[in-house]
C-alpha cells in the first residue's frame, strides 16, 4: 500500500518559489492499476517521481508498505528501488552500451542474484522478445525497447510497478502491446501498477484514475465496479 | 562486487573506442617516463663515472697539512662505520725538478708533483701518448710519467732521468691525459706522477712544504652523508672533503642540474598524460550521466556505480601502462647505437626500477586525475530520466542573490561540494608528492605543483573573463560568429575545460622549451669560458712587460688578449669590525678557514663577472699612496657572510711579513661559474704592493694546433726559463664533451616532451568534440552549411586555443623563472619570442584540431546523432 500524507513539491524558480504540487492524501492500495491523468505541467510525472523516491517532496511522509522513504538516505533509496518498485520511462531509457538481456539482468546483479541470467532470460521471453536478446538498444525499435524496459522493471519482482507515460513515444499499435503487457502483469503476478498517462485508453482499463490539476488532485474516478 | 566487474567489462567494451585516448594518454604518459628514466639511469651511471674520473673517486678528502696521527685516527674511525670499499692515498706537492744530467741539468721546472698508490685511478683512465696501458708497475722503483710541455722544455725524452728532490727517476711515460685534475683550478705546474712511497722517500714533504694530501674513497651507498658528515666534522681541522657528486664541483653541479631536469620533464609529461586522462574522464562522465540515472533507478548505489568505473579507470590505466611499457622498450631499441653513444652511455635497454615507476605512476595519475570528475557521479539524480533524460549535462543550479550579500555567501557556501573539494586537495598534496618523487625533491615537486596550481587558478580567472569580454559580439551579425560567441558563453560550456587543459599544457611545453633554451645557454657560456685555456705563473714583476711583448706579437697565433695578474700570498691576521673582532691569529685560526693563505691581487677595476653588493668600489679612483695605511679591500660575498665581515671594519693581513690593515670598501658577488675571469676573495686597491715581492699568472689561450702550440711553449720557455706554462686544453676538453653529451640529451628529451604534449593536447581538445555532435546535429538539420558550422568551430577553438596560449605562455615565463632561479641555480633569462611563438602555435593548434576533430561531425548525417541521442 502507498500512502502520502500531506506531501508538496516546491522548487526554485527565478527568485520565488513554485508550487508544482500543493499538499495532498493519498492512498494507493496494493494490486491495483492506478493511471493519473492530467494536462501538462499538472504535476503528475513530479508526483510519480515522488513515489518512486527519485525526488523527495517538500513536505509530507511518503508511506509505502509502512516504510517511509522519505526519511530514507539516497543509496537506502537505491537499494528499496531496486527490491521493491519497478519504472517504466516514456524514453524507455534503456543502457545504450548493453544489449537487451543485460539490461533486464543489471537489476538483478545490482541485487546480488546469482541466478540473472537464467531469470533475464524468462522475463524476456514473458515480453515475448527471447529472439532479440543480444541486440542493443539502437538496434530495436521503440516498442521492442519498451518491452525490454518492462522485463527490466520487473526484473525483481517487486510488489509496485510505476510507469511514466509508457505509451508515450509508441504507435497505437505498440503502445496498445504495452498497455496489454502492463495490465497482464497486474492481473498474473498482483503488482501495484501506477501509470502517467494522456491516453484516455490506457487510463480507461485502469482500476482508478486519478485526475490532475495545477498540482491539485481534481477528481479519483473508479472505472471498474470492483473498484472501491 | 559482481555487478562491479561487470560493469566496468561491460563499459570498457561498448566505449573503447572514446577511451582510446585515456589509454593512449596514460601509454605515452608512461612510455615517456619509462623510457626517460631508463635513458636517465643508463646516462646517469655513465655521467655519474665521468664525474667520478674528475676526483678520480666517490668522495675525496684532503688537506694542506701533513695528516697528523690523531686527526687520521679520527678521520679511520668515521670511515670504518661508512661503507667505503676501497681506500687510496696520493699526495700532491709544488716542486722543482731538473733533468738529472746532461746540458739541461741547469735548468729547473716548477712541476705538481702527485703520489699514487697501486690501484689509481678508482674512476678514469690516465692515457699514455703511445696508447700504452697505465699501470702501477711504470711508476715502481722510481719510474715516473711526465708531461709532454715538460719533455719539452726541459728537452728530455722517455729513458732519461729526472731529478726530483733528493732522487733521480727514470721517464717511462709520457701522460696525454689523466683523471684527478679539475679544470679551472689553479696549478702550479706541468704533472708529474710517481708512487707515493717514493715520493715519500725524496724527503720534500717536510714541514711546511706546499703539499696536498688526499684521502680517495670508493663506495657505492651512503656517499652524500658521509660527505656532508665529514665536512661539518672536520671543517675547523682545514680538511676539505669532495664527494663526485659535490656541488662544489662544476661537472657535479651540471650533473645535478641535469638530473633534477630530466625528472622534471618525466613529471611534466606525466602531467599533460594527466591532463588527458581529466579530459577523458570529464567528457566520459557526461556522456553516462543517463546511464548513471538508469542504474541509480534500477537500485545501485552511488558507491557501487562509482566502484565500477574507478574499476575501469584502474584496468585502462594498467593497459595503458603497459602499453607504454612497450612504446619504450620499442622506442629506446630503435636509437641507433651511435646516439646511444653520444649520449654517453652504450646501454638502451629498460631498467626494472623504471618500468616499477612508470606502472605505478601510470595507474595513480590515471587514479587522481580521473577521481575528481569521477564524484560526479554522486551528483546524478535518477529524476532527470523523468525530464526527458536529458544528456546536455548535469541539473544547472538555480540563480543565486548577489555574492556580496549574506544570502549570496551563504548559498554559494551551501551549494559548495566539499567532498569534491577534499578529494581535490587530496589529489593536489598526492601531485605534489608523486612530483617531489620523480624529481627526488620536494622544492621541484612545490615549485611545479605551485606553478601547476596557479595556472590554473588564472585560467579559471581567465574563462569567466572571456566570457564578460566577448559577450558585446552575440550581437554581431555572422551567425558563425554569434554562434561561436555563445557557445563560449552557455551553460556547461567547455571553455573552462579547453582553457584547462590547453592552457596547462601549454604552460608545460613551452615552461620546459624555455627551461631547456636557459639551461643550454648555461652550458655553452660555461663551455666558452672566455677560452682561456693555459696558465702562466711566476712571472716576475720585471718580466710583466717583455712577456705581454711576447704574447701580443704571437695575438694572431693565440686566439684571444693575455690578461696578466699580480699575485700575493697573505693570511688574515685580525679583524676590528661591527659584528666581528678577532685581537689574534689565534682568533682568526677558530674561525676555521679564514686563517688559510689566500691568493691575493690588486687592481683598479672590476671584472665582468664581479658585481658590488655593498660599498662602492674605487673605479675611476687614482692610486692610494705606497704608504697609505689602511689600506683599501674589497671582500668576496662568502666572506662577508661567512665571517660578518662588512663595509668599513678593518681586517689586518700578513703579506710575505709585512702587516697592515686594510679598510672594507665593497662586497663583491663573483660568478664563479664564469672561470675566464677567475676569482679572487681579496682584492686591493693599487698602490700599496706596487713594490712589494710578488709573481705574475698570465691567463691566455693558446694556439689550438698541436705544433704551433708546442712551438708556443718552447719560444716561451726559451726567453723566459723562469716561467712555467701550464696547459689545461685536454681537461677543458674532457669537461666539454660531457658537457655536449648533457646537451645532447637534453635537447632529446625536450623533443620527447614536445611531442608527447603536442599529442595528448591534441586528443584532449578532439575529446570536446562529443559534446558538440548533438548541437551541430540540430544546427544541420535547421540548414546550417558544412562552411558555416566550420566556420563556428574554428572561431570558437581559435580564442580558445589563444586565451590558453597566451596564459599557458606567461605561466611558463614564471615557471621558468622559479625554476631557474630556485631549483636549478642558474641565471633566468627570459625568452619573450619563444613564449609568443608557443601562444601562436597554441592557437593555431587548437583552431585546426578543433574544426578537424569534429570533422565527422561535420560531414555526418544529423539523423542517426539526434537518434543515438
Amino acid at each position: 500500500m502507498i500512502e502520502l500524507h500531506g506531501v508538496s513539491r516546491t522548487v526554485p524558480s527565478g527568485d520565488t518559489m513554485l508550487t508544482i504540487l500543493q499538499p495532498m492524501d493519498l492512498r494507493i492500495d496494493s494490486g491495483r492499476v492506478i493511471a493519473i491523468t492530467g494536462p501538462s505541467g499538472s504535476g503528475k510525472s513530479t508526483l510519480l517521481g515522488l513515489l518512486a523516491g527519485l525526488d523527495a517532496p517538500s513536505t509530507g511522509q511518503i508511506l509505502i508498505d509502512g516504510s517511509d522513504i522519505t526519511a530514507m538516505s539516497e543509496d537506502a533509496l537505491a537499494r528499496f528501488r531496486g527490491t521493491r518498485i519497478g519504472f517504466v520511462f516514456q524514453f524507455f531509457h534503456l543502457l545504450p552500451s548493453l544489449t537487451a538481456l543485460e539490461n533486464v539482468r543489471v537489476p538483478l546483479e545490482i541485487a546480488g542474484a546469482s541466478d540473472a541470467g537464467p531469470r533475464a532470460d524468462a522475463l524476456l521471453n514473458e515480453v515475448g522478445l527471447a529472439p532479440r536478446r543480444h541486440h542493443y538498444p539502437s538496434q530495436l525499435s521503440g516498442g521492442e525497447q519498451q518491452r525490454v524496459a518492462i522485463a527490466r522493471a520487473l526484473a525483481n519482482n517487486p510488489p509496485i510497478l510505476l510507469a511514466d507515460e509508457p505509451t508515450g513515444n509508441l504507435d497505437s499499435g505498440t503502445g496498445h502491446q504495452v498497455i496489454d503487457l502492463l495490465i497482464d502483469v497486474n492481473r498474473r503476478r498482483g503488482t501495484t501498477v501506477v501509470l502517467v498517462t494522456h491516453d484516455a485508453e490506457l487510463a480507461q482499463r485502469a482500476d482508478r484514475t486519478i485526475a490532475l490539476r495545477d498540482g491539485r488532485i481534481v477528481g479519483v474516478t473508479d472505472v471498474h465496479a470492483s473498484t472501491t | 562486487m559482481t555487478f562491479v566487474f561487470l560493469m566496468a567489462a561491460r563499459e570498457i567494451r561498448a566505449s573503447w573506442r572514446r577511451l582510446l585516448f585515456f589509454f593512449v594518454c596514460v601509454a605515452i604518459g608512461v612510455g615517456a617516463i619509462v623510457a626517460l628514466r631508463s635513458m636517465i639511469q643508463n646516462v646517469r651511471g655513465d655521467l655519474a663515472r665521468e664525474a667520478r674520473a674528475l676526483i678520480a673517486g666517490d668522495v675525496a678528502i684532503g688537506t694542506n697539512r701533513p695528516w697528523t696521527p690523531e686527526l687520521r685516527a679520527a678521520i679511520d674511525r668515521r670511515l670504518s662505520e661508512a661503507p667505503v670499499q676501497e681506500r687510496q692515498e696520493a699526495v700532491e706537492v709544488a716542486t722543482m725538478v731538473r733533468p738529472a744530467e746532461g746540458k739541461g741539468a741547469a735548468v729547473a721546472r716548477m712541476v705538481e708533483l702527485r703520489g699514487v698508490q697501486t690501484g689509481f685511478p678508482f674512476y678514469g683512465r690516465v692515457v699514455l701518448q703511445d696508447a700504452r696501458e697505465f699501470t702501477h708497475d711504470l711508476l715502481r722503483n722510481r719510474g715516473v710519467l711526465v708531461r709532454p710541455e715538460l719533455l719539452a722544455q726541459l728537452g728530455l725524452a722517455e729513458g732519461d732521468r729526472l731529478m726530483i728532490g733528493g732522487g733521480a727517476f727514470t721517464i717511462r711515460g709520457v701522460i696525454s691525459q689523466e683523471p684527478g685534475r679539475r679544470a679551472g683550478a689553479f696549478s702550479f705546474g706541468s704533472r708529474v706522477m710517481v708512487d707515493l712511497d717514493d715520493l715519500r722517500a725524496t724527503g720534500l714533504l717536510t714541514f711546511g712544504s706546499r703539499a696536498r694530501y688526499e684521502i680517495l674513497l670508493k663506495m657505492t651507498d651512503g656517499i652524500e652523508p658521509l660527505t656532508r658528515d665529514l665536512r661539518a666534522r672536520f671543517r675547523d681541522r682545514f680538511v676539505t672533503v669532495r664527494s663526485y657528486r659535490s656541488t662544489e664541483d662544476q661537472i657535479g653541479d651540471n650533473l645535478t642540474r641535469a638530473e633534477n631536469y630530466l625528472s622534471l620533464v618525466g613529471f611534466v609529461i606525466l602531467v599533460l598524460g594527466g591532463i588527458g586522462v581529466w579530459s577523458v574522464t570529464r567528457v566520459f562522465v557526461r556522456q553516462k550521466i543517463k546511464s548513471i540515472a538508469i542504474l541509480k533507478c534500477v537500485g545501485a548505489t552511488t558507491k557501487q556505480v562509482l566502484s565500477a568505473y574507478v574499476l575501469q579507470v584502474v584496468l585502462l590505466g594498467l593497459a595503458g601502462s603497459a602499453l607504454g611499457v612497450a612504446l619504450a622498450r620499442a622506442g629506446l631499441a630503435a636509437i641507433p647505437a651511435s646516439i646511444a653513444a653520444s649520449l654517453g652511455t652504450e646501454r638502451t635497454g629498460l631498467t626494472a626500477s623504471a618500468v616499477g615507476q612508470g606502472v605505478s605512476v601510470g595507474i595513480l595519475v590515471s587514479l587522481l586525475f580521473s577521481l575528481v570528475p569521477l564524484l560526479e557521479v554522486r551528483r546524478v539524480k535518477p529524476l532527470l530520466l523523468l525530464r526527458g533524460g536529458t544528456t546536455a549535462g548535469l541539473p544547472g543550479p538555480a540563480a543565486l542573490p548577489p555574492w556580496w550579500t549574506v544570502a549570496g555567501i551563504g548559498g554559494r557556501l551551501a551549494r559548495v561540494d566539499w567532498l569534491q573539494v577534499t578529494v581535490a586537495v587530496g589529489v593536489s598534496a598526492a601531485l605534489v608528492a608523486i612530483a617531489s618523487w620523480q624529481a627526488a625533491s620536494l622544492r621541484v615537486g612545490l615549485v611545479v605543483s605551485i606553478g601547476f596550481g596557479g595556472v590554473a587558478f588564472v585560467l579559471h580567472l581567465a574563462s569567466s573573463a572571456i566570457v564578460f569580454a566577448v559577450r558585446p559580439l552575440t550581437h554581431a551579425k555572422g551567425f558563425a560568429l554569434r554562434h561561436a560567441v555563445l557557445s563560449l558563453g552557455r551553460p556547461a560550456n567547455q571553455t573552462r575545460v579547453i582553457l584547462l587543459a590547453v592552457g596547462l599544457g601549454s604552460f608545460f611545453v613551452i615552461g620546459v622549451r624555455s627551461l631547456q633554451a636557459n639551461l643550454l645557454k648555461e652550458f655553452s657560456l660555461e663551455l666558452s669560458s672566455g677560452g682561456a685555456d693555459m696558465f702562466l705563473i711566476e712571472i716576475l714583476p720585471n718580466q710583466v712587460d717583455r712577456v705581454r711583448t711576447f704574447l701580443d706579437a704571437r695575438r694572431a697565433a693565440t686566439s684571444g688578449p693575455a690578461r696578466l695578474i699580480p699575485v700575493l700570498r697573505a693570511r688574515v691576521t685580525g679583524v676590528r669590525g661591527r659584528e666581528t673582532n678577532l685581537g689574534s691569529f689565534d682568533d682568526v685560526r677558530r674561525q676555521g678557514s679564514l686563517a688559510r693563505e689566500y691568493v691575493i691581487t690588486y687592481r683598479d677595476h672590476l671584472e665582468p663577472n664581479e658585481t658590488i653588493i655593498d660599498g662602492k668600489f674605487w673605479t675611476g679612483q687614482p692610486p692610494l699612496d705606497e704608504r697609505a695605511s689602511p689600506v683599501e679591500v674589497s671582500v668576496e660575498q662568502s666572506i662577508h657572510e661567512r665571517f660578518k665581515i662588512n663595509v668599513g671594519d678593518v681586517v689586518r693581513f700578513d703579506i710575505l711579513g709585512r702587516v697592515l690593515d686594510a679598510r672594507v670598501t665593497s662586497v663583491r658577488e663573483v660568478q664563479w661559474e664564469d672561470a675566464r675571469n677567475g676569482g679572487f676573495m681579496f682584492v686591493f686597491r693599487p698602490g700599496p704592493f706596487t713594490h712589494a715581492p710578488q709573481t705574475w699568472i698570465g691567463i691566455l689561450r693558446a694556439p689550438e694546433d698541436a705544433v704551433q702550440r708546442g712551438r708556443f711553449q718552447r719560444d716561451l720557455v726559451a726567453e723566459f726559463p723562469n716561467i712555467s706554462a701550464i696547459d689545461v686544453r685536454e681537461v677543458l676538453a674532457t669537461l666539454s664533451n660531457a658537457v655536449k653529451n648533457l646537451t645532447l640529451a637534453i635537447s632529446i628529451v625536450g623533443g620527447i616532451a614536445l611531442l608527447s604534449g603536442v599529442l595528448i593536447l591534441v586528443g584532449a581538445v578532439a575529446m570536446t568534440k562529443f559534446q558538440r555532435v548533438y548541437e551541430a546535429a540540430i544546427l544541420r538539420t535547421l540548414g546550417a552549411s558544412t562552411r558555416m558550422l566550420g566556420a563556428m568551430l574554428a572561431f570558437e577553438y581559435g580564442v580558445l586555443g589563444l586565451l590558453a596560449g597566451a596564459v599557458g605562455g606567461l605561466g611558463a615565463v614564471a615557471l621558468t623563472w622559479g625554476v631557474s632561479r630556485h631549483v636549478l641555480d642558474i641565471p633566468w633569462r627570459p625568452n619573450p619570442l619563444l613564449a609568443m611563438t608557443g601562444a601562436v602555435i597554441t592557437t593555431i593548434l587548437v583552431g585546426i584540431v578543433g574544426v578537424v576533430a569534429s570533422y565527422d561531425v561535420l560531414r555526418k548525417k544529423p539523423l542517426g546523432t539526434l537518434r543515438a541521442e
